[in-house]
């Protein structure tokens, strides 16, 4: 089935590599920061020879930050835990919600159902600072400011319409001949649902559910906000760096570096539901 | 605790015996300059608790809202005296500078409660004051009963306690008879020449004393560092651009903002002399200036002399002496000097930023924050910052004639206390305070970037700007 | 859709009313988890129309539609419509088509490109507001490694976002580098659950592969296309982190887009009215190119299901 040319084919390797370089070298030089003092990063012109040393994840895990000034409380592993539980429960919130809703604009056409599905992609369309605004008035009302539940709550905006839509389309790609025939067999609906739509929109959910979360751990204007210090993720607590007396370049790339391991530890567990894909591919009508 | 040395200390703060005599009778008792500081630590304490009861708040509990800077981790060291001795708790949330007045305007605005007590610079009240979010403290600093008899108000920097009053209306004089004390002066910068000697020496260039002067500095820096760039000012597309560096040359030609008539305010921008120092500033900026001058904030400006990236900078003069420590790379080679931008001046005119301490209109415990505000803003608070941390430049005359401050200062930031006491007198806001300040200076900087990238020539450009700001000035009601 | 053949009277009875209930009950919950998110969006409605500073209290007032009259009137208005119009059309296309290319060149399931494909998605894993700091001290003119690397090419002079005439292709670049991993995995997840029948026939059949591309490959992903770039294009045309902690909207006014103008209306010049009446067009204006996507996607999924 495969017809490349040796040509093609190092054409290919040499396109990726061009594309590794391009999305992976700035990574890689942030990487290469973390491991430096500001004093090695501000080099004139930038060189790639340093004596690596661990300061600045030590200075963050620990919470300890030495100065000329002294020692000063930093936080970042609070900040780097509120981001994992924002994160994680307003996607575990949003699957719950939004892959049975996907499930059901793709398999019935309702009345009103492509109005209400419209409705829920459009929460994407507000700008988050014309609805967070008059949002922290009502939930000074409601007794929601500053509460994880809170905010988990307005994160629905980022994570909800995302997933909806994207298992919509793996929901509308499945042949629905499977599911009947279940049914059929004497299933109920339920079963038919858990047992077949679910493994079978499986990569996308698994595509949808790493995206959501991608986006709600970058999030930062909602705690900002909403939250005191305290609740606040990591994108505002990594901000913490940047401060009167210069910028701590190598503690902010040590931070990046420490915020993006738990997404990436996810997103290297989600592959094998990524690649699922084609598998079951032969399914499919 | 021996009697005789308590006596001594407590005649000191009572302000009976002058710091030199203090020391030459502590030497004569055999105590070194370290205990004398303890000692001192504790008779301070003692006085502040006489005659006034410290512990009315006892069991209160204060919530602050903190930039991430160097003068709240001053705070935050000394707040253990501050807890011991009125017995309130005191908690804080810290957020960096970028994000900071973000969530000071959303907590405010939404009218929480949360927060007691805030960092605010001077600026931003002409914001929260007519917003009705800051309460004015001359009901507090001026009332025996709530403030200690020792906090002596009137110490503060005049220019200081001027430029944190105002009356509330568009043009009004800051610190008129009938302005009001929006914040308390805690911590600010002048803005002045940092630079780098070894450069200076390398070249054989002495610190420019005029515009001119600095001009013409600046490029032959560039040409013969052959690297380095002359001259660091910042140029970001932001009001604070306009405040530091430019602002004081601006005002050192006597040129203003805008013209008040009649309760109108009328841009001011366009006369002959604005365009003359306006067409000298981008020229500097073009022959001279940062590459990337048109990004640069704060933390460019610091960081390029801190690394060597730049000769000198225009800016805060407490940004310079961040900069001759820490791992900069130039630590240590940091020189500091007073500038006056016209040569027929006779003084420096630094505009200067305050950081001020704020108290929250919907606070409900503002006896109990003000407690904490006058701590924070005291004498006793000020002398601990300025000679244990960078809590400086300090904003009371007392702390700046502190001998331990000055000699801890003058070893490690030559210069410094010169360039300070020499422009201090002049140091004050030269803005027109006005509610339309942030839209109007960030549209300035706008005007200046167009011309440093010669999209817009000088002249024309501030005279579109001038009709464009009174279109403006009208529309709000105020022109 | 068919109707089940049903075993039992019992099952027909509850299987209709299951029809009828199920997709209700299906997707109200997630309808009313967000419907409060509405009360506030009316709110910001209400202040559109007032005149509104937060500073200047005497003045507000409700003055109808008088905000967004004065836009009409307003160059700077119109620039700020233009550059976030552009910003969306250059971002969404140069990510589709980048991220399009880069899902064709690891669609077949290696080890190699499974790990490649979670490695590209590095980028958009680090938050926007963190990364421009790094991009900033990146391009840099003195301690930057890019700009290192442009004077090595002979670029000595290329200022990046500092610049007028490269302001706007840096924050792009930019823009591409954190995004296109984005449609990339979207189109990737797509590319490998496409039915594998057409492509054997036409292999079968010795059909050119540019053939195969275009009549089938590219069809039959263009609904996820739709779906990627729909989001993409809701994000890039509402975008604030990169272009504010880049270059804060200069310079000039080169880069004044939506978001940074009404944020800056909002937290510096506290005038609510502008600021809200300005999201609200920017809501209408993603509101109407969304609608225009949703209405292409609907049409294609209709044609896929009459033809299956």
């Amino acid at each position: 089935m495969d017809h490349s040319s040796t040509f093609e084919k190092a054409l290919r390797s040499a396109l990726i590599t061009l594309v590794l370089i391009f999305f992976l070298f700035p990574i890689l030089w942030i990487f290469l920061m973390s491991l430096q003092t500001n004093e090695t990063i501000l080099r004139i012109p930038p060189s790639i020879l340093f004596e690596p040393n661990l300061d600045n994840y030590r200075a963050l895990i620990t919470g300890k930050l030495q100065t000329t000034a002294g020692n000063l409380d930093i936080a970042f592993m609070r900040n780097l835990w509120n981001s994992v539980l924002l994160s994680t429960f307003s996607v575990a919130l949003s699957l719950l919600l939004g892959v049975p809703a996907a499930y059901a604009f793709a398999r019935f056409k309702f009345r009103l159902g492509e109005d209400i599905a419209f409705t829920l992609l459009s929460f994407r369309f507000a700008p988050p600072l014309l609805v967070l605004l008059p949002l922290s008035l009502y939930f000074k009302t409601l007794g929601l400011t500053n509460t994880y539940i809170g905010l988990i709550w307005v994160y629905q905006l980022i994570c909800l319409p995302l997933i909806l839509w994207i298992v919509r389309g793996y929901f509308e790609d499945i042949s629905p001949d499977i599911e009947h025939a279940y049914r059929i067999a004497g299933n109920s609906w339920w079963k038919t649902f858990t047992r077949v739509a679910i493994p079978l929109a499986r990569p996308g959910i698994a595509a949808a559910g790493l995206l959501a979360f991608i986006f709600a751990w970058n999030n930062f204007v909602f705690a900002l906000i909403l939250a005191s210090a305290d609740k606040q993720p990591v994108t505002v607590g990594a901000l913490a760096f940047v401060t009167a007396s210069g910028i701590q370049y190598g503690q902010i790339a040590a931070a990046i570096v420490l915020s993006v391991t738990p997404t990436l530890a996810l997103a290297l567990y989600a592959q094998r539901y990524l690649v699922e894909g084609l598998s079951m591919g032969a399914v499919k009508g | 605790m021996y009697d005789k040395e308590k006596g001594l200390f407590d005649a000191f703060v009572k302000q009976q015996m002058s710091r030199r005599e203090l020391i030459r009778a502590t030497g004569k008792l055999g105590l070194g300059a370290a205990a004398t500081g303890i000692l001192l630590n504790q008779a301070q304490t003692r006085a502040m608790a006489a005659d006034f009861d410290w512990m009315k708040f006892k069991g209160s509990k204060l919530k602050l809202l903190l930039n991430k800077h160097p003068y709240a981790d001053a705070m935050i060291a000394n707040i253990d005296t501050f807890k011991t001795m009125t017995g309130m708790e005191v908690s804080y949330d810290i957020f960096a500078e970028d994000v900071y007045f973000d969530k000071v305007t959303a907590a405010l605005s939404s009218g929480s409660t949360e927060y007691d007590a805030f960092m605010t610079g001077a600026y931003m009240t002409w914001t929260y004051g007519p917003a009705g979010w800051i309460t004015d403290l001359n009901e507090y600093i001026k009332d025996p009963a709530k403030t200690h008899p020792t906090y002596n108000w009137d110490d503060m920097l005049p220019g200081l306690r001027a430029s944190t009053a105002w009356n509330g209306v568009p043009g009004g004089e800051l610190g008129s008879a009938d302005a009001k004390q929006w914040c308390i002066p805690w911590g600010y910068e002048l803005n002045n020449i940092s630079y780098n000697q070894k450069m200076f020496d390398k070249v054989g260039v002495q610190v420019p004393k005029n515009i001119g002067e600095m001009v013409e500095v600046a490029a032959k820096l560039k040409a013969d560092l052959g690297g380095p760039y002359g001259i660091g000012v910042r140029g970001s597309r932001s009001w604070a651009s306009i405040h530091p560096g430019f602002l004081s040359g601006y005002a050192n030609f006597g040129e203003k903002d805008f013209n008040v008539a009649d309760g109108k305010l009328k841009a001011a921008m366009n006369t002959a002399g604005s365009k003359a120092f306006h067409a000298d500033w981008v020229k500097m900026i073009q022959d001279s200036g940062a590459k990337d001058w048109s990004t640069h904030t704060w933390y460019q400006v610091g960081t390029d002399l801190g690394a060597g990236a730049s000769a000198m900078i225009f800016d805060a003069d407490i940004l310079g002496y961040f900069m001759n420590g820490g791992d900069n790379k130039e630590k240590g080679n940091i020189g500091y000097a007073p500038f006056s931008a016209n040569p027929a001046a006779s003084a420096p005119t630094p505009n200067v930023w305050i950081w001020s301490l704020g108290m929250n209109n919907a606070g409900i415990q503002k006896d109990a924050a003000w407690y904490f505000m006058q701590w924070a803003s005291s004498t006793e608070h000020g002398l601990f910052g300025a000679q244990k941390m960078d809590f400086v430049n300090p904003v009371r005359a007392s702390v700046w004639k502190d001998e331990i401050f000055r000699k801890r200062i003058d070893t490690a930031y030559p210069g410094y206390l010169n360039q300070h006491d020499v422009s201090a007198p002049g140091a004050k806001i030269y803005f027109t305070a006005q509610p339309l300040f942030f839209d109007l200076t960030t549209q300035w900087s706008e005007t200046l970037q167009k011309m440093v990238a010669r999209e817009l020539p000088v002249d024309e450009g501030l005279d579109k700007m001038a009709e464009d700001i009174d279109s403006k000035l009208k529309e709000a009601g105020l022109g | 859709m068919t109707a089940n053949t049903a075993n039992s009277s019992r099952h027909v009875k509850q299987s209709r009313f299951m029809r009828k209930a199920l997709p209700y009950i299906l997707s109200l919950p997630a309808l009313l988890m967000c419907i409060g998110i509405l009360i506030p969006f009316f709110t910001a409605v209400y202040y559109s129309m007032l005149r509104y500073r937060l500073n200047l209290p005497q003045m507000k007032g409700f003055i109808w539609f008088g905000n967004y009259v004065n836009f009409f009137y307003d160059p700077s208005f119109w620039n700020t419509v233009y550059i976030s119009l552009l910003y969306a059309f250059l971002t969404v296309s140069l990510e589709l088509m980048l991220g399009l290319a880069i899902a064709l060149l690891l669609q077949k399931p290696t080890r190699f490109n499974n790990i490649a494909s979670i490695l590209l998605l590095l980028p958009l894993m680090t938050a926007p507001a963190l990364a421009s700091l790094m991009w900033k001290l990146m391009t840099n003119p003195n301690f930057g490694i890019l700009s290192y690397f442009a004077g090595l090419l002979g670029f000595h002079d290329f200022r990046w976002a500092s610049d007028p005439s490269t302001a706007l292709f840096t924050v792009v670049l930019v823009d591409i580098w954190v995004y296109t991993p984005f449609i990339m995995i979207l189109l990737l997840a797509g590319l490998r659950s496409l039915p594998q029948a057409p492509f054997e026939a036409a292999a079968l059949d010795g059909v050119p592969r540019s053939f195969v591309f275009f009549r089938i490959t590219l069809p039959m992903l263009m609904p996820y296309i739709i779906t990627a770039s729909l989001f993409r294009l809701l994000d890039s045309i509402q975008q604030f982190d990169i272009i504010y902690s880049m270059t804060q909207g200069g310079p000039g006014d080169k880069l004044l887009v939506f978001q940074v103008q009404a944020y800056l209306d909002f937290f510096q010049s506290t005038n609510v009215g502008r600021s809200a009446a300005l999201m609200i067009i920017l809501w209408a204006i993603t509101y109407f190119l969304s609608n225009i996507f949703i209405k292409q996607w609907l049409k294609l999924r209709e044609r896929a299901h009459g033809a299956g």
